[in-house]
């Protein structure tokens, strides 16, 4: 067994390695960095064709694997969402669906676009790649774990995916699964497919647990030398304050899933009162439907910002990348990160103002919430800022992410209507909610996931994706998918509900259909054009312009390796050593408009640097 | 405790000291071991766990619509003529105690290396873990015996019964749990896998005696949590 | 350059939607047009500051597009901008949650001449039930439902005897009184929603939710369930008839009361087991 690891001498040469190798004794001393702390990582090379890509421990292998399978169930609830379009916009076309199918296909795209599409590809995917590529690590801190990670992600869509096949179908209680109904007879999937949905998400926090301390620990105890906290870059900040939420608010739903499991499975009563059904007092009695809802959104709201925080410092970098300009404020966005994510933990009951729990919660949660929206317009100020007297590129990356501050301002200001207590009372449960969320936690998040694509695709395969194709992609998505979820703000201040399978003749909701029509094409369109990226991808791994080294110019670690695709291990025989933080674009006095993380500084010694 | 030493970096103390070190290059916790480390994040994320439980245990509580058993007459047991309240629970947390000073022990003579002495404290603990759950086992019998069953239960409201076995079913697979590794752990250290440095099964890490450690951290935890489950439960 | 035309365009298309749509709330109904000033408000400033930042956005793309010989600025922070930037905020954050909390404690506060009216929710129907002269509703449980007892009346309740049963998913309300909706619900969650009074709330089962609001133009309105509770969730509807006092009083008269329903179910006891004896 021991030929498969690298029993390297690296460890001598690393914590050994002096001060020597330098030039004059003057730019030896600014280019001191202290001995290696942690030993080499001992890395376990696969041989076999199932050790090096299907159960690999390669953490960027991983990440892909998390992409692309995050990718499949994303396809699968944008292909549910059309569906239920269909069913909105042309009811005549889709005669087919019942009101059963309607909710199914509504609960599932929803469970499956927040946790098993945004989650996993955020910090699975992003997260497993660029972690330990960004602060100089070999490999996530425990590859085996990394590996189980995937693997139970992968039967957890595989048992989630089941219960379309189920007796029953799949459950149909909505995605926030709330009970009574969730578990009763008049809400599909009341008996098999509630009982999946609960023990893949069982499965999903067990999997992410797993992976969630490998992206954890490799950031707080494996960072290369020279990497501090306050250099790393913002992604690398937003991915860890988020699976550090992640890691304290799934236990809430595995608690909630469990004992819902148990409510429906052995008849106990956690969340059941007494219920008469069909003329029969059922035998239940004695439980809280609010307390689920409570354990829920303990879990729900954090999980807003674990899509969004990584989606804050993803598109941060990519703004700095392509305005050749630092972040602004690099400081304030690292604690502006922190401070989201923090505060996000005492907001969770705005979900629930009408829910009928103690009407004084709302006076608290009102507050902490609009607390809250005080960190994320300093983000918004910042990334404008950072396109003021910059240098921007207005290439696919840069449209991607100008298209992120539109629709993530956007749908910011109208969480403000919502997370004001009183402006809630009449907007919650319509199509306002709808259009909110989607904006801001479906569009824009999904904006930065695709600018990130086109950015960091060279890395992944070595080739740069097509810009044509690339802008297509941007605007018709864009626009498309504004013109979906601003109009339907308006549904909701009509005070159309939400969950309707269909509209009646109701006096004002009428007036709705054109714009469901409307909105339905767009949504079409809208999904079909994803699949132009696919056909860019497919397209540029045949025929693709070779990237090369750092097509974009970019400052930080990841781009650095000495070969592109970088190999397992990463950075070949000696790891990268840092002296700067990442963002030190169009450093007056240097030579060229970026000084990587890893020059030294005595070759760029006569340039005014204002922050390492 | 005296601060690791590291080559080239100078710990300063006071607070001022913590945020330099935190803030610092390479690691957040100096010279703290990888697993170590996970070990005490992964225990943060269980104790939201086990909050969740005992929070939804409270809330249960005071909202059901019929009284609550009295604990010390369901718990009591009849020996030699008498109704002793509470006294297997006695028996058994004092057993879960006993096995978390035999670990911390355990972990002393890893450290300096006394295999055999190492070797026997864990299996010690491990037994004691398995004298725990075999008394559990004794009680839920008990219990099921007189008609307490997570749906119903004779004495009360039958959330009783549901927040019964759940939150001690949840705790005792996690002793179980561990009893497991811990037989595991006491093969290896009798195998002398931690003097060697023999890499494990599910890691490509080196064995180290620091292992022991990380799974008494582990053990702790479970008997800490369990003065909770006993104080809310028992006492309560 | 056309990005930024485009997006100049997108933002001129939300404010030109918004002055010309035909689609916006309905006339309140109700003493919540407070919560629609909040909404109103709430709306110019977030709506101001969108329009700010996209604008500064685009002017950005347009004046500081690449150019090869270019340099941009090198300014990792403004300590003095970023300072005023937070204040200006929380500023403006405090200003819009003020006035929502004003309301919201009267939102909670329920007055005290409010007519309190018990709204019971199923899969998938409402039903209504008012005090009677007495004033005071009896109390209920859910065992106790079923045909000679639909609301699940307490028997042995005096100040059930003469509530006023509704058995119907239309109630009427007397114009300019204050009533307080008392929901629950005898199986899943349930929302009891009036578009134009503006206020909503869950019915949850096991207990007993409650809000207020005092309708202020007579008409027809019609109800929603505005809670998620099962397959007929979107045909769940009721309806209200807003009254001025006079016709209320005479739609009052003809309902009938729990000791009605009872002293009817006793005569048709008696008649069955006369027939039976016969």
């Amino acid at each position: 067994m021991s030929e498969e690891f690298n029993d390297n001498k690296t460890i001598q040469a690393q914590s050994s390695e002096s001060i020597s190798g330098g030039g004059s004794g003057a730019a030896n001393d600014i280019d001191y960095v202290r001995p290696a702390e942690v030993g080499e990582q001992d890395l376990y090379h696969g041989h076999s064709f199932i050790s090096k890509w299907v159960f690999c421990q390669d953490a960027k292998v991983i990440g892909v694997q998390y992409f692309l399978l995050a990718t499949f169930t994303g396809i699968i609830g944008l292909i549910l969402s059309w569906l239920m379009r269909l069913q909105l916009g042309f009811p005549e076309l889709a005669g087919f669906m019942t009101a059963e199918h309607y909710y199914q296909f509504v609960t599932m795209h929803g469970m499956i676009m927040v946790v098993y599409f945004l989650t996993a590809l955020f910090l699975g995917g992003f997260g497993n790649f660029l972690i330990p590529l960004m602060v100089g690590a070999r490999d996530m801190v425990f590859p085996y774990l990394n590996m189980v990670s995937f693997w139970m992600f992968f039967i957890a869509v595989g048992v989630l995916l089941a219960s379309f096949f189920v007796p029953g179908g799949p459950t149909g209680s909505g995605w926030t699964l709330y009970p009574p109904q969730a578990i009763l007879e008049g809400t599909p999937g009341s008996g098999w497919g509630i009982m999946l949905m609960c023990i893949s998400l069982i499965l999903f926090v067990a999997g992410f647990t797993m992976g969630g301390l490998n992206y954890l620990i490799t950031v707080l105890q494996a960072r290369t030398r020279g990497m501090t906290l306050m250099r790393m870059p913002l992604t690398v900040w937003g991915i860890f304050t988020a699976t550090v939420l992640a890691m304290l608010a799934f236990p809430a739903l595995l608690v909630g899933a469990l004992m819902m499991s148990l409510d429906n499975l052995l008849g106990t009563s956690f969340f059941m009162p007494t219920i008469l059904k069909a003329g029969e007092v059922l035998e239940y009695g004695g439980g809280s439907p609010i307390l689920f809802q409570h354990l829920f959104w303990f879990f729900g709201h954090p999980e807003v910002y674990i899509v969004a925080l990584p989606a804050f410092g993803i598109v941060s970098d990519l703004i700095s990348v392509h305005s050749r300009k630092n972040i602004f404020g690099y400081r304030m966005m690292v604690w502006a990160i922190v401070g989201i994510g923090a505060l996000s933990f005492f907001v969770w009951a705005h979900h629930m103002y009408v829910s009928g729990m103690n009407p004084w919660f709302g006076f608290f949660f009102a507050t902490t919430t609009l607390i809250i929206a005080v960190p994320t317009a300093m983000k918004v100020y910042n990334w404008i800022l950072t396109l003021w007297r910059g240098n921007i590129r207005l290439n696919t990356v840069m449209l991607w992410c100008l298209g992120f501050i539109v629709t993530f301002v956007n749908g910011g200001i109208t969480g403000i209507f919502l997370g004001n207590v009183t402006v809630d009372v009449p907007l919650s449960d319509t199509y306002f909610v709808i259009a909110h969320f989607h904006m801001v936690m479906g569009i824009a998040p999904l904006m930065v996931i695709m600018g990130a694509v086109y950015h960091w695709f060279p890395l992944v395969a070595g080739r740069m994706l097509d810009e044509g194709l690339g802008k297509w992609h941007f605007w018709i998505t864009f626009l498309g998918a504004y013109s979906i979820y601003f109009p339907m703000h308006y549904l909701g201040f009509i005070g159309v509900p939400r969950r309707y399978f269909e509209m009646y003749d109701s006096p004002y909701m009428t007036s709705a259909v054109g714009m469901n029509e409307f909105i339905s094409i767009a949504a079409f369109i809208v999904g079909a054009a994803q699949f132009i990226l696919f056909y860019n991808i497919i397209k540029t791994l045949k025929v693709g312009k070779p990237s090369g080294h750092n097509p974009w110019k970019a400052c930080s670690l990841e781009w650095l390796t000495p070969s592109v695709p970088p190999e397992h291990g990463n950075w070949g025989d000696k790891l990268p050593i840092v002296h700067r933080w990442a963002y030190d674009y169009s450093v007056p006095g240097a030579k060229e408009d970026f000084i990587t993380q890893i020059t030294p500084p005595s070759e760029v010694a006569n340039t005014e640097v204002e922050k390492t | 405790m005296s601060d690791p030493k590291i080559e080239g970096y100078v710990f300063k103390p006071g607070f001022k000291g913590m945020a330099d070190d935190t803030g610092s290059d390479q690691t957040m916790f100096k010279g703290v071991h990888w697993g170590k480390a996970m070990m005490w994040i992964f225990l943060l994320s269980d104790t939201f766990i086990f909050s969740c439980f005992l929070i939804s245990y409270m809330k249960g509580r005071g909202s059901t619509i019929i009284d609550w058993p009295n604990p010390s007459e369901v718990f009591g047991l009849h020996v030699f003529g008498v109704d002793v309240p509470l006294l297997l629970i006695a028996i058994m947390t004092f057993v879960l105690i006993t096995s978390s000073g035999t670990m911390a022990l355990a972990v002393k003579y890893g450290y300096e290396k006394n295999r055999k002495m190492c070797g026997w404290l864990i299996l010690a603990t491990a037994i004691g873990g398995l004298t725990f759950v075999g008394m559990q086992a004794f009680e839920w019998s008990k219990l099921i015996h007189e008609g307490v069953r997570p749906w119903e239960n004779p004495f009360g409201a039958p959330q009783f019964g549901s927040f019964f076995f759940m939150i001690t079913g949840f705790h005792g697979t996690h002793v179980s749990i561990g009893v497991i590794f811990l037989f595991i752990y006491a093969y290896k250290t009798f195998k002398g896998h931690y003097d060697e440095g023999k890499r494990g099964w599910f890691t490509t890490m080196k064995g180290d005696y620091v292992e022991i450690e990380i799974l008494g951290l582990y053990w702790h935890f479970v008997d800490l949590v369990w003065v909770f489950i006993f104080a809310f439960f028992y006492l309560w | 350059m056309h990005a930024g035309i485009i997006f100049f365009l997108v933002i001129l298309g939300s404010v030109l939607f918004h002055i010309f749509t035909p689609w916006y709330w309905t006339d309140v109904a109700s003493n919540w047009g407070g919560m629609d000033d909040t909404i109103t408000l709430t709306f110019w400033v977030g709506g101001g500051v969108f329009i700010a930042v996209c604008l500064f956005m685009i002017y950005c793309v347009f004046k500081f597009s690449y150019k090869e010989d270019r340099k941009a600025e090198y300014k990792p922070e403004d300590k003095k901008l970023e300072r005023i930037l937070t204040w200006a905020t929380t500023l403006g954050v405090a200003a819009l949650l003020a006035p929502g909390l004003i309301i919201w404690n009267q939102f909670i506060s329920v007055p005290k001449n409010a007519i309190e009216i018990d709204v019971m929710a199923w899969q998938w129907g409402w039903q209504y039930r008012l005090p009677g002269e007495d004033g005071k509703l009896g109390t209920t449980q859910v065992v106790n439902i079923n045909d000679n007892n639909p609301f699940g009346i307490n028997i042995d309740d005096p100040y059930g005897k003469d509530d006023v049963m509704i058995q119907s998913d239309v109630i009427n309300l007397e114009n300019n009184r204050p009533v307080k909706i008392l929901l629950r619900s005898v199986d899943v969650l349930h929302n009891w929603y009036v578009p134009q009074f503006r206020a909503k709330m869950d019915a949850v089962p096991g207990i007993v939710t409650y809000y207020w609001f005092e309708p202020n133009k007579t008409g027809k309105y019609e109800v929603l369930c505005a809670e998620y509770c099962g397959v007929g969730h979107y045909a769940m509807r009721g309806g209200v008839i807003v009254q001025d006092d006079q016709d209320y009083d005479n739609w009052l008269q003809d309902q009938e009361t729990f000791s009605d329903l009872i002293a009817k179910q006793k005569i048709l006891e008696t008649s069955k087991t006369k027939l039976a004896k016969k």
